[in-house]
């Protein structure tokens, strides 16, 4: 038996990896398949984005969460014998293929940017590691090869006509002993943050939370949206996480990036190697984000931001 | 009272990677340090022993010579440490780090929680805690921002890509750590003197039975190049009328939409 595998927490997500799959599936000569576990009406747009086969999973009871699958989609691999099982890279997905990966034995590459399949029909799969500063090209030697993959990696691909597909319904998972009791939603949103043509971030060199102000004025001014590193969202909790930048945030890709005291560490600015133009304020005149800067400005946040606005106030207008 | 064993990694230190020129990735002058985030699960461990009472003990997987991060590890708080260590024990990816961490736990530690970071800051792979908790089989819950234990359940909150969750799991059980769980002290003179004479468990190779075979292999490690040669400052008044006139003939921002 065989198989590319596709799991993913959201319908986009979904959609982005069964791209890649289905072009893997037509090499390996192998079936694309993908899992499902809210609305059926989804299997429609999964069959036409090239998926043969569809796992539905069944529904989970109030108190559990998609976790709860791990014991059985390992079950599923270990009769099925896929050959490659691509997971989104959400947190929740991140645990769910390391417990899947771990119950199956076999190797998974965390946060694949890229892949092809070498002459010997192995994945190739690249990754970041050292936060960024160096990129690690691994081959998985066990079956199935395991990846999660960042959402926005892939683009989804155009929809086609749709093919035979096979429906394979699963059997109710024991329930997990780990119980949901509560649950917050963000409202916020970070689609805005990496389709942004320019983007304000704000670093530790704020002082306090008010000095905010600043930087959305400047962003404003621009038509940016603001975005943070990781210890304004994650310790001081002054902007919402999804606006995080950077390794284990979003990665932004704008014409323009405007970093304020933000000291430039490799993590953070893997977030924003894609920029076109970087320009940094710092008073740190040997602060590393000058390295990778196109623009870097040896001065305080706090005189420069608004001297800044008035120039641009007279030129934009 | 619980029995908290906390898993740290010794890496590394990327920082100084970035600073050396070239395309191969030079790690012989690079320093060392605990990886950032087992910093929190260590702190995490030494808060609840604080607050619940019980043991911490801290437990790495590397090479011999790496005992500078096992006196690290013992000066944040932990009474005891295992070492498993062997020179073979470098560059393992995370199947083999959790498969020897199984090894060890399962046969001579007592245990109700474990507790690692959410990944380590060289590799950022993020498996190792959810891979141990699956080879033990116990219930697991990765990158948790609070902890409280409450009737011998653990009460987590989890972040999610929406939202937090908010957890109940029985121990043992095992979590992984996000960095705003705490902030982790900074050891003073005192708890480094006293960390060397902590009890450490040393084990090596002999000790274990597994195979510990890679699943991943390594094709090739290349140098990310990230520097723009990009032009430097002041602050004057001139300074950014300058710098508004490059970006306006950029293109990137006046004009433009
Ligand atoms: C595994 C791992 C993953 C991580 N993931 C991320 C991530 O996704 N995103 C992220 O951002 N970080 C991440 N980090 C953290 C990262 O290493 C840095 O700690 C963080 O990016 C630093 O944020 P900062 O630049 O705001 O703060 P700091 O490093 O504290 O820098 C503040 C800067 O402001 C300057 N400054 C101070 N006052 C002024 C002033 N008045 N005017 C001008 N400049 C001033 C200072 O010179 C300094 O350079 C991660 C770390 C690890 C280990």
């Amino acid at each position: 038996m065989a198989g590319i595998w596709i799991f993913a927490e959201n319908h986009k997500h979904c959609l982005e990896l069964l791209n890649p799959g289905q072009k893997l599936a037509q090499k390996l000569g192998s079936p694309l398949a993908i899992f499902l576990w809210q609305d059926k009406e989804l299997i429609k747009d999964y069959v036409s984005h090239g998926a043969e086969q569809i796992f539905v999973l069944p529904p989970l009871a109030a108190d559990q969460t998609l976790e709860a699958y791990v014991p059985l989609i390992a079950d599923l691999a270990r009769r099925e014998q896929p050959d490659v099982f691509l997971l989104g890279s959400s947190l929740r997905c991140k645990e769910m293929a390391a417990r899947i990966a771990a119950s199956l034995n076999t190797g998974l590459c965390s946060d694949c940017i890229a892949f092809n399949l070498n002459d010997s029909k192995a994945l190739e799969m690249e990754r970041l590691i050292f936060g960024g500063a160096a990129i690690q090209k691994v081959i998985c030697v066990t079956s199935p090869q395991m990846a999660t993959i960042p959402a926005g990696t892939f683009e989804a691909g155009p929809a086609q006509s749709p093919g035979e597909v096979r429906i394979v319904e699963l059997a109710d998972p024991l329930p997990s002993v780990v119980k949901l009791i509560d649950k917050k939603s963000n409202a916020h949103q970070s689609a805005n943050l990496t389709e942004a043509r320019v983007v304000v971030c704000v670093g530790r060199g704020l002082e306090k939370e008010s000095d905010l102000g600043m930087a959305r004025e400047l962003a404003e001014l621009l038509g940016a949206e603001i975005g943070c590193t990781r210890p304004i969202s994650e310790e001081l909790h002054w902007l919402p996480e999804d606006t995080c930048i950077g390794l284990s945030g979003i990665k932004v890709k704008p014409e323009l990036y405007i970093g304020l005291g933000v000291s430039g560490q490799i993590q953070h600015i893997t977030g924003i190697r894609d920029a076109r133009i970087i320009f940094a304020i710092n008073n740190d005149e040997n602060a590393p984000i000058f390295d990778v800067s196109n623009y870097g400005m040896v001065g305080d946040v706090y005189k420069v931001v608004p001297q800044l606005i008035n120039e641009l106030k007279k030129t934009i207008k | 009272m619980p029995n908290i064993l906390c898993c740290f990694k010794w890496v590394a230190d990327e920082a100084y990677i970035r600073a050396s020129a070239g395309k191969e990735l030079d790690l012989e002058w690079v320093d060392y340090k605990i990886s950032d985030y087992d910093r929190n699960a260590i702190e995490e461990a030494v808060r609840l022993q604080e607050q619940y009472g019980g043991n911490v003990s801290a437990i790495t997987v590397g090479k011999p010579d790496d005992t500078k991060g096992l006196k690290d590890a013992l000066s944040r708080g932990p009474e005891k440490a295992y070492f498993i260590n062997d020179s073979s024990f470098q560059n393992l990816e995370p199947s083999q780090t959790a498969a020897i961490l199984a090894e060890v736990i399962k046969s001579q530690i007592d245990y109700d929680l474990i507790i690692c970071g959410e990944g380590s800051s060289d590799l950022y792979a993020q498996q190792v805690g959810p891979r141990l908790a699956e080879i033990l089989s116990i219930p697991c819950v990765s990158f948790i921002q609070k902890l409280d234990i409450e009737q011998n359940q653990l009460i987590v909150e989890r972040k999610v890509d929406d939202g937090v969750e908010v957890l109940s799991l029985p121990m043992p059980a095992l979590v992984t750590v996000l960095p705003d769980i705490n902030s982790p002290r900074i050891p003073g003179l005192k708890d480094t003197l006293s960390a060397s004479r902590k009890p450490v468990v040393d084990i090596g190779r002999d000790d274990l039975s597994g195979n510990f075979e890679s699943c991943l292999q390594t094709m090739a490690i290349n140098k990310a190049n990230m520097e723009r040669n990009g032009i430097k400052l002041g602050s004057e008044p001139q300074d950014i009328s300058q710098l508004v006139d490059a970006l306006v003939k950029q293109g990137v921002i006046g004009g433009v939409k």
